[in-house]
């Protein structure tokens, strides 16, 4: 059972992070196709600006999971120091019931409000792209989410990994 | 104004056990919104909604992976090594040169990322071994690689100085004009504190080689990737010929472009570099939403018009007032997560700053400096804690002792910054 939703949890990890890879490097590509095609063949790229909006808005909600999973949230872990390894995990496990709930709470908003975008048929400027799919799509991760951290806690061998080394490679936000 | 202490109070609770950040601030700003319209939800959830989608939806945040995935890509293609390598052929041979030479290919390296924390890892993985080999002590090197990281949020481009003018509404490309001369100044106090350290212990940092003028010339050319990336970059948003997310578009690419050249990118490093770069962008989303609600909800309480009433209250001058919002953040920033504190209390001082006819880019570069002292100060430091993890045999101690020096030399430039305006604004005045 346990091995099962680890393997749904790889998966997970894999899909959408292929997802993020891809939509980054269109990201980095809209922008630069953009530039040049405005400066230096003075053909700009029609609607650059609402694919550059709609591309990372699908970035950062299809990344969220990833976070959860990676648990990359920043967090202040003082309290850490006054349990031992049992009650830490408690505590863990309490959190992730409580963020899964936020999460999940949240989620329902987010589909709420896709509803009413769908209901005004909302899209874009130029290109007349609707805007509702993008914001059920959303909701979705937001869900994902939400799931991710209620499964960690369910899951008996979730926090085995607690002293994963700190990766020092990467370029953080500060 | 109790309001917001409560909802203050309640957050740092909430944050202390253990729920992430991000959420203790929405939970917070949530239920205050709340509270404020006699627990009638509907404005708040509304507030909530509202402050997600805009958030996610918002163009000019796209700079912010842009520039990770910069920061990234710059980190991989290994240039630190031509940096320190050109900045020795300079200074190596003077006492303490290395170390310098490490400060400065810092600031260098800084010009192309927009992380303290990469461009300490980076650099510490050339300049570490090298400072090792002729007998440098512990101290010196970690303190001179720490704190010279720091000087990631400083140089732009910079992710912080991002999140500082999406939070305020300040104009990002003058923040960034802004952070280029006090960079210079931080490198120059750092390289000081570098001659200190050598003046009260010479065998701390021995001399190194003797370079001759076209070993010098031969290793400048070496850099020119990275002044190019730089001119580019921060010369086309400085002359307003494109906007800050062009700029970080064009600097990701032209990132992409010099890895793929120098052969650093397998299609697995791409791979780990794109999907880093947006789990982190997602993170920093994530605590940025969670800090705009917490912050729709400050703005809703009197407290910004209180502290007002405050100050003038006892007559305190304006420049005490910043001194000692710059002594809380230097105290916090020992203990605090620093961005996390940052975004908590930058809607909280903002107001009153702006009350004061203080310029928001020089507050700007005066919230940025408080970080990257937050960054090196013991026992709460990011910058320490990436040393340790790349070099487990240095001992925490000789990291705090090692990185004093510096952490002095940074608070003498935060006062001279207070004192002296002109060097962060007189860059972003001459701005279209």
């Amino acid at each position: 059972m346990s091995s099962e939703h680890q393997d749904g949890g790889v998966w997970l990890d894999r899909a959408l992070g292929a997802a993020a890879a891809l939509l980054l490097f269109c990201l980095m590509a809209v922008t630069t196709v953009d530039v040049i095609g405005r400066y230096i063949l003075n053909w700009p790229l029609r609607g650059g600006f609402e694919i550059t909006e709609l591309l990372l808005l699908t970035l950062i909600f299809a990344g969220l999971p990833l976070v959860s999973r990676a648990d990359e949230h920043v967090t202040m872990d003082f309290i850490d120091a006054a349990f031992g390894e049992r009650g830490r995990r408690v505590i863990r496990r309490i959190v992730d019931i409580v963020c899964g709930v936020i999460i999940l709470a949240l989620a329902w908003r987010v589909y709420v409000k896709a509803g009413k975008i769908a209901g005004y048929g909302d899209t874009t400027d130029i290109l007349l792209i609707p805007v509702a799919p993008f914001v059920y799509f959303m909701a979705l991760m937001v869900a994902i989410t939400g799931i991710v951290h209620l499964v960690k806690a369910a899951l008996p061998g979730a926090y085995r990994d607690d002293n994963k080394p700190f990766d020092p490679d990467k370029a953080g936000t500060t | 104004m109790t309001e917001a202490l409560v909802g203050l109070g309640l957050m740092m609770v909430l944050a202390l056990l253990r729920i992430p950040i991000a959420f203790s601030m929405g939970v917070v700003g949530f239920l205050g919104v709340a509270y404020l319209r006699d627990w009638n939800f509907a404005p708040a959830m509304a507030m909530v909604e509202t402050k997600i989608y805009e958030t996610g939806r918002n163009y000019t945040l796209s700079v912010i992976p842009l520039f990770i995935l910069m920061g990234n890509f710059v980190s991989r293609a290994g240039m630190s090594k031509e940096l320190f390598r050109a900045a020795y052929t300079f200074v190596g041979h003077l006492r303490g040169g290395l170390a310098m030479a490490a400060i400065v290919a810092c600031a260098g390296f800084s010009a192309i990322c927009g992380s303290s924390i990469a461009t300490a890892a980076t650099m510490a993985k050339v300049a570490y071994p090298a400072m090792k080999d002729i007998g440098y002590s512990d101290r010196l090197s970690t303190g001179a690689i720490a704190s010279g990281g720091t000087l990631g949020i400083l140089i732009p481009p910079s992710t912080l100085m991002v999140i500082y003018g999406v939070m305020t509404e300040t104009n990002i490309g003058k923040m960034f004009a802004a952070g280029i001369l006090p960079g210079i100044l931080a490198t120059v106090l750092l390289c000081i504190a570098v001659q200190w350290t050598v003046w009260r212990d010479p065998d701390s940092g021995p001399r190194g080689e003797r370079s001759t003028w076209s070993q010098r010339l031969r290793a400048a050319e070496g850099v020119w990737a990275v002044v190019l990336l730089f001119v580019l970059v921060m010369g086309g948003i400085y002359g307003g010929i494109f906007t800050t997310t062009e700029g970080a578009g064009i600097g990701a690419f032209g990132a992409f472009c010099i890895a793929v050249s120098r052969r650093a990118l397998t299609w697995r490093t791409l791979l780990d570099a794109l999907v880093e770069s947006g789990r982190t962008t997602a993170m920093l989303f994530v605590i940025l939403t969670g800090a705009l609600m917490f912050a729709e909800f400050v703005n809703y309480t009197t407290m910004p018009d209180d502290l007002k009433h405050l100050v003038t209250a006892f007559n305190l001058s304006p420049i005490m007032v910043i001194t000692a919002i710059c002594i809380i953040y230097v105290l916090l920033g020992t203990a605090m997560e620093e961005l996390s504190m940052i975004l908590l209390t930058v809607p909280v001082f903002f107001p009153l700053v702006v009350h004061l006819g203080f310029d928001p880019i020089w507050f700007g570069i005066l919230v940025v400096v408080v970080v990257e002292i937050g960054l090196i100060s013991p026992p709460v430091g990011m910058n320490l804690f990436v040393l340790k993890a790349l070099l487990p045999n240095v001992s925490t101690t000789t990291l705090f002792l090692g990185v004093l020096p510096f952490v002095i030399a940074d608070i003498i430039r935060l006062g001279i910054l207070i004192a002296f305006p002109s060097i962060s604004l007189w860059l972003p005045s001459m701005m279209r």
